[in-house]
C-alpha cells in the first residue's frame, strides 16, 4: 500500500473536501435499474427474486453480470451500465 | 562587536528570500538557553574538529564563572569528545530555531538574547568575544565551517514542514491509500484537463519563498463565488501549473489585476465569447525568469510563459469557481485559456516598452492583462515602406469580431521584429504608427452598416454617413515580440470593452 | 466498491450490497479509495442459505435498499 499522501486544498473551501455521493432522485419510477451481479455464488438467486418484487412496484430493471467478483467490472460493462440505467445496485458481497 | 556572515548554500537568486522569510518567521525565543556562550558544532566538520579541544577548554574556564558555555552537536552527543555534558540537537529543532547556516558558530547570550555571533573559527574574533586573549594559541588564524544540517537538502524540507507547515492556512486533503496521485487531482475537478503537480505542503513552502509577502495576506475577491483569495492559495496553483518560486510574483501580480472591476473577470468567465485572460509581461523581471518574448512567443516549450498564464487560469477556476459548464459557457473558447502568457521584446523592439507607454517606469516590471482570444496571423512579405505595411496590419485589424463591428472590440497587436524594423527604419514611434492604423481603420458608415454589403449584421443604420473608428481610444494595444525570422504579426482580439466588458489591465509587479 | 465508485463517476448513483461479514473490509476499501459509497448489509451467513432463505433476504433489504437509492430515503 502506498503511503497517504497529503496536499492542499487549491479551491475557495466552499465544498466538502471527501468526494461526495451523487445526488439522488426523488423516486424511482419511470427509472431503468441497473442489477449487477458480482457472480458470487448464491447472489443470482438474491437478485432474481430482488429483480421480481422491483417489477412488481412497476419499476424497469435490467440484469448484468461480471465476469468475477475478483476484479472490478470490464470497462465495456461499465459503459453499458452507464449509458442504460439511471439507477445501479451491485450485489451480493460476502 | 562583529560578525563574519558566511555566504551559506546558494540555491539560486530567491535564497535571500528564504534566508529573510527564516529569520523572521522563527520569533526566536532563547529563553531556554541560559546566559553566556553557545557554540553548535557537528563531529562531521574539519573546522570543528579542530576546535573541539577549544570546546573543551572553554566549558571548563568560563564554566567557572558567572557565564555558561553550552556546545550543542548536531549530528552527535559524543562530540566533542571529552566534555561531559553536551545538548543533542540530532532533530535539529534548537539549530533551525537559531538560524545556524555554518558549523562551528559562537553565540553570545545575555539575558535569553543572542546579542553576538561567529561564523567559522576566527581567532581573533573567538578571542573578542570570550574576553580570553590567549584563546587558540597555535591555532590557524581562521577556518570557514562547514554547512548546518539544517541546510542539508535531505534534511531542509522536513525542517520546512515541522516549523513552517502550521503556517499555511489551506485545508489539507489527504488522497487515500490506493488513489494514484495524479489521478485524484483529476477526479477532484482541480485540474484544467492536464495534468497538475500535487501541491504537497513542501512545495507550497517552497513556492511561499518566491515572495515576501505572508501566505495569508489577502490578494483579491475571485468570481464568481467572490472568495477571499490569499498569496497562498495562489502558491498553491502556481505548484499545480509547475511554477517555479521566482514566478510567484508575476502570478500574484496576473490574479491582482484579472480580479479587478476594470478587467471584469466575472463577466469575462461568463461570456459565450472566445475570450480567456491574456497576460503580457514587461520589465526587468522578463529576464530575470527567463519568459521568452522571442522565437515562438506565443507557442508552447517555455516554463515560465507556460506556468504563470496556467496558475492565473488555475487560481481562477479553482479559487473562484468558475468552469466550463457552469459558468463559463463559452461556445467555442480559444486553447488560450489553458495558457496564454508572454512577454514583450524590449531589447529589440524600436518603440519605448508597453507598459511605458502606458504609465509606468521603464524598470517598473508589469503584467498587462487582456481579454484575448487565440491569436490571428497577419502576412506580409512583401511591404518595404511603413503606409503599405500599415494598411497589410489594417486589413488584419479590420476584421477583428467581425469587419462590420467597430468600436465594441479591442485589440492586439503583436508586431514581429521583421515587421518592426519597417517602421524603424522609417523613424515610426508607436505613436505615429497609432496614428496611421487610426486614420486607415476609419470605416465608413454606410459600408458597415446592417445590411450593406449583402450582410445583416454590421452597425446601425443611424451611422450611415458619418465615419467610425474601427477601435474605440485605448482600445488598440501595440506590443514587439516574436523571432527574428519571419515577416508576419498577429492580432489577438478582444472580448467587448465598455460598461459590461473588459479593459486591458497593467499591474506592476512587486 | 470500486464498481460503484466508478459508475458514481459516470452519473449513476449506487449503492452495495454485501452480508454483515464485510462491512469492516466495506469500510477499509472506501477509506483506501477515498469514496464512500452507499451500502446496504444482509445478515451473514449466505453460502449456506436454502433458496427460501435468500429471498427471504433479498424481500427484507428492498426498502433499504430504495432509501438509498432515493433522496426521499
Amino acid at each position: 500500500m502506498n503511503e497517504t499522501t497529503t496536499v492542499l486544498d487549491p479551491t475557495g473551501e466552499r465544498h466538502p473536501v471527501e468526494r461526495q455521493r451523487l445526488p439522488r432522485p426523488a423516486s424511482l419510477d419511470g427509472m431503468t435499474i441497473g442489477l449487477l451481479d458480482i457472480s458470487k455464488p448464491r447472489g443470482d438467486v438474491f437478485l432474481d427474486h430482488f429483480e421480481e418484487r422491483l417489477v412488481a412496484q412497476g419499476l424497469r430493471v435490467e440484469r448484468f453480470r461480471k465476469p468475477t467478483f475478483t476484479k472490478p467490472a470490464p470497462i465495456d460493462l461499465r459503459h453499458e451500465i452507464s449509458t442504460r440505467c439511471d439507477v445501479v445496485i451491485e450485489a451480493l458481497a460476502d | 562587536m562583529s560578525t563574519l556572515r558566511h555566504q551559506g548554500v546558494a540555491e539560486g537568486g530567491w535564497w535571500q528570500h528564504r534566508r529573510r522569510g527564516s529569520a523572521t518567521l522563527r520569533g526566536v525565543s532563547l529563553t531556554d538557553l541560559p546566559d553566556g556562550f553557545v557554540a553548535v558544532v557537528k563531529r562531521d566538520c574539519p573546522t570543528c574538529t579542530l576546535v573541539a579541544p577549544l570546546l573543551v577548554d572553554l566549558t571548563d574556564v568560563l564554566g567557572r564563572g558567572p557565564d555558561s558555555f553550552t556546545v550543542v552537536s548536531q549530528d552527535d552527543p559524543s562530540f566533542p569528545d571529552h566534555l561531559a555534558s553536551i545538548v543533542d540537537d540530532s532533530d535539529l529543532d534548537l539549530s533551525y530555531r537559531l538560524g545556524i547556516e555554518t558549523v562551528p558558530t559562537l553565540l553570545r547570550i545575555e539575558q535569553g538574547v543572542e546579542t553576538a555571533r561567529i561564523v567559522g573559527w576566527s581567532r581573533d574574533q573567538w578571542r573578542e568575544l570570550t574576553g580570553l586573549d590567549d584563546l587558540g594559541e597555535g591555532m590557524p588564524d581562521h577556518r570557514p565551517g562547514c554547512g548546518s544540517l539544517t541546510l542539508d537538502p535531505t534534511r531542509a524540507d522536513e525542517l520546512a514542514v515541522r516549523f513552517r507547515g502550521s503556517s499555511l492556512r489551506s485545508r489539507r486533503v489527504e488522497l487515500a491509500a490506493l488513489e494514484d496521485e495524479m489521478e485524484a487531482l483529476f477526479d477532484r475537478g482541480w485540474t484544467d484537463g492536464l495534468p497538475v503537480v500535487p501541491p504537497t505542503p513542501v512545495r507550497v513552502l517552497r513556492m511561499l519563498e518566491g515572495t515576501d509577502r505572508a501566505p495569508d495576506d489577502i490578494v483579491t475577491i475571485v468570481p464568481p463565488d467572490l472568495v477571499e483569495c490569499s498569496v497562498e492559495k495562489i502558491a498553491v496553483n502556481a505548484v499545480m501549473a509547475g511554477c517555479r518560486p521566482e514566478y510567484l510574483p508575476v502570478v500574484l501580480a496576473a490574479v491582482e489585476a484579472a480580479c479587478t472591476d476594470e478587467f471584469n473577470m466575472h463577466g469575462l468567465l461568463a461570456t459565450t465569447y472566445f475570450s480567456g485572460p491574456v497576460v503580457m509581461v514587461n520589465g526587468p523581471i522578463t529576464t530575470a525568469i527567463g519568459m521568452n518574448s522571442g522565437v515562438n512567443a506565443l507557442g508552447q516549450g517555455n516554463r515560465a510563459n507556460a506556468t504563470i498564464g496556467r496558475a492565473l487560469q488555475l487560481t481562477i477556476r479553482n479559487v473562484g469557481g468558475g468552469r466550463p459548464g457552469g459558468i463559463d459557457r463559452a461556445t467555442l473558447g480559444n486553447p488560450g485559456k489553458y495558457t496564454f502568457c508572454f512577454a514583450e521584446d524590449e531589447a529589440g523592439s524600436p518603440w519605448v516598452p508597453m507598459s511605458v507607454e502606458r504609465g509606468f517606469a521603464v524598470d517598473q516590471s508589469t503584467v498587462t492583462l487582456f481579454a484575448g482570444e487565440g491569436p490571428r496571423g497577419i502576412v506580409d512579405q512583401l511591404s518595404r515602406d511603413p503606409e503599405s505595411l500599415s494598411r497589410s496590419l489594417a486589413a488584419g485589424l479590420r476584421s477583428v469580431a467581425h469587419p462590420k463591428l467597430a468600436l465594441a472590440f479591442d485589440a492586439v497587436l503583436v508586431v514581429s521584429p521583421e515587421h518592426a524594423r519597417v517602421f524603424r527604419e522609417a523613424g515610426w514611434d508607436r505613436a505615429r504608427l497609432r496614428q496611421e492604423l487610426d486614420e486607415i481603420l476609419t470605416l465608413d458608415g454606410d459600408e458597415i452598416a446592417r445590411g450593406a454589403g449583402g450582410i445583416t449584421e454590421g452597425m446601425p443604420e443611424s451611422l450611415r454617413g458619418v465615419t467610425v473608428p474601427k477601435f474605440r481610444d485605448g482600445g488598440l494595444l501595440i506590443i514587439h515580440a516574436g523571432g527574428g525570422a519571419g515577416l508576419f504579426s498577429s492580432v489577438i482580439g478582444g472580448w467587448m470593452s465598455g460598461r459590461g466588458g473588459s479593459q486591458p489591465t497593467t499591474w506592476p509587479i512587486s | 466498491m470500486h464498481d460503484i465508485a466508478d459508475l458514481e463517476g459516470r452519473g449513476v448513483p449506487g449503492v452495495f450490497l454485501a452480508s454483515t461479514e464485510f462491512i469492516d473490509a466495506a469500510q477499509a476499501q472506501a477509506d483506501a479509495i477515498g469514496f464512500q459509497p452507499a451500502r446496504v448489509f444482509v445478515p451473514h451467513p449466505i453460502q449456506d442459505r436454502t433458496d427460501d432463505e435468500m429471498r427471504q433476504l433479498a424481500d427484507d433489504a428492498v426498502a433499504e435498499v430504495i432509501a438509498a437509492l432515493t433522496s426521499a430515503g
